[in-house]
């Protein structure tokens, strides 16, 4: 049956995420979701425009892409950069990236969970949507609020004090940063940690107080088996900088680890929806669409055998715990989000108080010594690579990035779906049915601006279309 | 809102907009300005892309705020202050208006100062760094009016009705 015969509700716009979207849920004869699509709306096309230009412009002009995780383009872009001049970095830009980089990964997961997701599990699931933001968590639970705004700002003045700036900073080049850090900015941020670690450790007490309140939301919020994607250290502990992939299924198995990040194209497929601008991923060897997998919080912590801090690593083996396979619930990628907060604050830490981490010695110089380079990151979102050829001047031949977004973008359509089918009744959409269909989506954090490369607004629309195609019902939001 | 203030002794001025964008930008050249020519211990100058909820902690030392911005209109260059108050409503979680914000600092931390909007009507918003003649020409006097209502906040209140006598 041809999609427009059939009943449809349409999401549109999604709100409280990155980005622009619609989602429509498909009703059968008897008005029971069917199908469901997450619709991503936007187009940019960075890695067409970007052609021409020289490569030491590219961690520049990819930090554009987003707003919120430009420090995470511009690691993955020097990394690919460094390969293109076939340089080791100095051991101190090293460690300085790493810090930039868990600064950004602290700021971005107190956005998604403070700013974007706390008002949906304090007020509930069924709250007014006008009341479900930061006001309305600051009339119920002031310290929460005060403590997101806290710990966001924490990672951002961290960036601002190493990048010069906390938007579209410009400090990591290829070959190293461009400065080394000050004794008296590393004084400045180790300051700063104590309390964000006290933040951190609250936050995921109480989180774990609550999460009793959510057990419906945790057995239909993309509860269903999955691949799970990350890289890790060569030890198999959780690392956001550098690694080699693994990748876990759902009962836990590692299936593939050791894995070249440069030879992602080995292992990962791309197919193109004519229905979105999101681009969906699949892991190759199990084929499309078999081989759905995740990324981000959730499937770092599922593929890590440690965190390797103290306190982090406690919190993982409570994690661990949390089913017998790997946690395959979705909800818990806010429970994740929380305990990799907690292990990059630790981790700056170590890494502030390294011997070497003032040293001046910061930037590999040299010339483009191959032709073609691919750098890997772990994003807040989940992993991120930047592939670029140039030609003998140097310049942008080709460029190929995929964001961590659309490797989740299976899994996504997958969770609406599953949710729709529990909460979706009849031809009318209830503000509880909206909003868990929009919370699901939040808890993968998208970045649709990332993921299409996009320029989006924060906004979603839902439609219901019937089997006839007659559009019965439809909310805005946004 | 206008009496029963304290004469102003720490003053946060936040320029915001996109300066990519051509005369969005205009508030980071009026803070970049401002940082150069007011005097610094008790001034703070910053600039942001948005505004966004943190900002709640910046606002919380200050006794007076000034938000400045560009605006769309007719009269490209034109200046206009305006006082902000406290207002709760946030559309997005992390983009805020000046009134948001300041309801934040209120809720969060008890902070109570004045604010003023400060706007200068923009002529152009395509993708770009440089700046139109008429948002130059109007940069020295929305230059002149934060510097001019700083110094006056310092010795006394400002009431919300001397405002727009002020603008050159």
């Amino acid at each position: 049956m041809a999609v427009d015969e059939r009943r449809t509700i349409v999401i549109d716009p999604v709100t409280r995420i990155e980005g622009h979207s619609k989602i429509t849920l498909h009703l059968d004869d008897q008005g029971r979701v069917e199908d469901a699509r997450f619709h991503v709306t936007q187009f940019r096309g960075f890695e067409k425009f970007c052609e021409g230009r020289p490569f030491y412009e590219m961690p520049s002009l990819m930090a554009r892409i987003c707003g919120i995780c430009p420090v995470s383009h511009l690691i993955a872009s020097a990394k690919a950069c460094d390969a293109l001049l076939a340089v080791r970095i100095p051991p101190t830009a090293d460690k300085l990236r790493r810090l930039f980089g868990l600064a950004q990964v602290v700021q971005s997961h107190a956005l998604s969970f403070f700013h974007l997701s706390s008002p949906d599990l304090l007020l509930g699931m069924d709250a007014d949507p006008a009341k479900s933001n930061i006001f309305g968590v600051l009339e119920q639970n002031p310290s929460l609020a005060r403590d997101g705004i806290r710990l966001r700002q924490f990672g951002q003045q961290i960036i601002e004090r190493l990048g010069g700036k906390r938007i579209h900073p410009a400090w990591v080049v290829p070959g190293g940063v461009s400065e080394p850090l000050s004794e008296a900015d590393r004084d400045a941020i180790l300051e700063t940690i104590p309390e964000a670690l006290v933040i951190a450790v609250r936050t995921i007490d109480w989180f774990k107080g609550i999460m009793e309140r959510f057990r419906e939301e945790i057995s239909t919020f993309g509860n269903f088996p999955t691949l799970f994607m990350g890289i890790v250290k060569d030890n198999g502990g959780l690392t956001f900088y550098d690694g080699k992939l693994r990748i876990g299924d759902a009962s836990g198995k590692i299936v593939a680890q050791g894995l070249d990040p440069a030879r992602y194209s080995d292992y990962i497929g791309e197919k193109v929806e004519p229905w979105s601008y999101l681009k969906s991923a699949y892991y190759k060897p199990a084929g499309f669409p078999d081989g759905i997998y995740r990324v981000g919080p959730l499937a770092r912590l599922n593929v890590v055998d440690h965190c390797g801090t103290p306190r982090a690593d406690q919190e993982l083996a409570e994690f661990h715990e949390l089913q017998r396979t790997a946690a395959l619930s979705s909800f818990h990628y806010h429970h994740a989000r929380l305990i990799e907060i907690l292990y990059c604050v630790e981790r700056m830490g170590h890494l502030l108080n390294h011997p070497e981490i003032l040293d001046k010695h910061v930037r590999a110089i040299a010339r483009p010594n191959a032709l073609e380079g691919v750098g890997a990151a772990e994003a807040p979102r989940g992993t991120l690579f930047h592939h670029y050829k140039i030609d003998e001047q140097g310049l942008i031949r080709w460029c190929n990035l995929i964001i961590a977004t659309g490797q989740n973008n299976l899994a996504m359509n997958r969770s609406v779906l599953q949710v729709a089918k529990h909460f979706v009744h009849g031809d009318r959409l209830t503000t509880g049915a909206l909003n868990r269909v929009e919370a699901v989506i939040r808890t993968y954090d998208p970045c649709l601006s990332c993921s299409t490369h996009a320029l989006g607004q924060m906004a979603l629309s839902i439609q219901l279309i019937s089997s006839e195609g007659k559009l019965l019902d439809e909310v805005s939001r946004g | 809102m206008s009496a029963g203030y304290s004469s102003a002794g720490r003053i946060l001025i936040v320029g915001y907009g996109n300066p990519l964008r051509c005369d969005d930008g205009l508030g980071w050249r009026a803070a970049e300005e401002l940082a150069r020519t007011l005097p610094a211990p008790d001034i703070e100058v910053i600039t942001r892309h948005q505004l966004t909820p943190e900002l709640a902690d910046n606002i919380k030392d200050a006794d007076a705020v000034f938000f400045i911005d560009a605006t769309r209109g007719d009269q490209p260059g034109e200046v206009t202050c305006k006082p902000v108050l406290p207002q709760p409503w946030i559309p997005y979680c992390h983009e805020c208006s000046p009134a948001a914000v300041l309801a934040l600092a209120q809720q969060l931390y008890g902070a109570t100062p004045q604010a003023f909007a400060v706007t200068l009507c923009g002529e152009c918003f395509d993708h770009g760094d440089a700046i139109s003649a008429p948002v130059e020409a109007g940069l020295p006097k929305l230059t002149a009016l934060v510097k001019d209502l700083s110094s006056n906040l310092r010795k006394t209140p400002v009431s919300y009705q001397s405002i727009a006598s002020a603008i050159p």
